[in-house]
């Protein structure tokens, strides 16, 4: 359990975004590994099994409260990035040379955080889970169309969010 | 933005994401989940899952279940059958009496307003109805954006 359950949380928070409920999510996680010990006790694939029943917990904990706020969450588009200037960023390595202190690997998840529910999710399905877009639409009941464009938007929120705090960043540390 | 800018945008913040570490687990987590096991081991079985319960309870449950299914069905044609479910329903016919009545004093109501719909123009009526379906989307558009404004300034505070 020590050796997974990091993974466990993470999963379930960068989903949820929020600790009390994500740990709850850990907590039936590591219930139901219980209940099925013996298969995972000799499965060399035990940590993908905790992570998929993780991953389907903290979905279904987020379609839950989805059902009830969708239409006000979702109503008059976004505030984002679709009509905004292009955002500079740098080169991947330069940019992860900036990333690597632990402040600012916690600035990147606080700016993920930052991202609205239905960009994060499929963000973070996609570039941490590895789900391929059309089973992301599935999992979701959304179009395959709006997973693309939800998954853009947020690529490019979260690189305006980062640029902004890069900024803020050197002009501290200055 | 054009697709080499986002196939660059996606490589950017793939390489940030990938790298990221774990977060920790808090404290004491394990030990919740300990004693959270802990507490449902003692659970007696019959508040536990169906799953959970003995084999020969879960049998016996399914029997007698089937056994009063079928016990209700019977009974249910028994006193169909029987005169006694006659002095019975009509018992409540008489009881509900007043359920006719009702219904006799909404028809007339019914007519009232029928007629005066049918005297006024039909350019007033859809203009009521024109008016009520903009005060219903002005509505939703002003919860809409009060939630929008209030959930932008949680996120952002």
């Amino acid at each position: 359990m020590c050796k997974y359950q990091d993974m466990v949380f993470t999963t379930s928070v960068r989903l949820v975004r929020n600790e009390a409920q994500a740990e709850d999510i850990s907590q039936e996680v590591f219930i139901k590994a219980h209940e099925n010990f013996e298969m995972l006790s000799t499965s060399p694939s035990a940590g993908g099994w905790l992570k998929t029943v993780a991953t389907n917990l903290s979905l279904n904990h987020l379609q839950r409260y989805r059902k009830r706020w969708k239409f006000f969450s979702e109503f008059g588009g976004d505030s984002g990035a679709e009509d905004s200037p292009p955002v500079e960023f740098a080169a991947p390595d330069t940019f992860f040379d900036a990333v690597d202190s632990d402040e600012r690997r916690a600035w990147v998840e606080d700016a993920l955080s930052k991202l609205p529910d239905h960009q994060r999710v499929p963000l973070v399905l996609y570039h941490f889970e590895e789900i391929p877009y059309d089973e992301i639409a599935t999992r979701l009941g959304v179009s395959l169309a709006k997973v693309k464009t939800d998954i853009l938007r947020a690529r490019t929120a979260l690189a305006k969010i980062m640029s902004r705090d890069d900024a803020s960043f050197k002009m501290l540390a200055n | 933005m054009n697709p080499h800018d986002s196939d660059k945008l996606e490589a950017a913040i793939h390489g940030v994401l990938r790298r990221l570490p774990d977060r920790k687990a808090p404290a004491g987590f394990e030990g919740r989940v300990l004693a959270e096991l802990a507490r449902r081991a003692a659970l007696p079985w019959w508040r536990k899952s169906f799953a959970h319960w003995p084999s020969f309870v879960r049998m016996g449950f399914v029997a007698g279940s089937a056994v009063a299914a079928l016990a209700l069905v019977y009974g249910l044609f028994a006193l169909g059958g029987s005169r006694g479910a006659l002095q019975v329903a009509g018992g409540i016919s008489n009881s509900l009496a007043w359920i006719a009545f009702a219904r006799d004093i909404v028809s007339t109501f019914d007519g009232k307003v029928r007629m005066l719909i049918a005297a006024v123009p039909p350019l007033w009526l859809y203009g009521a109805a024109g008016t009520v379906a903009i005060c219903y989307a002005a509505l939703a558009a002003i919860g809409a954006a009060t939630y929008r404004a209030v959930t932008f300034a949680r996120q952002t505070s």
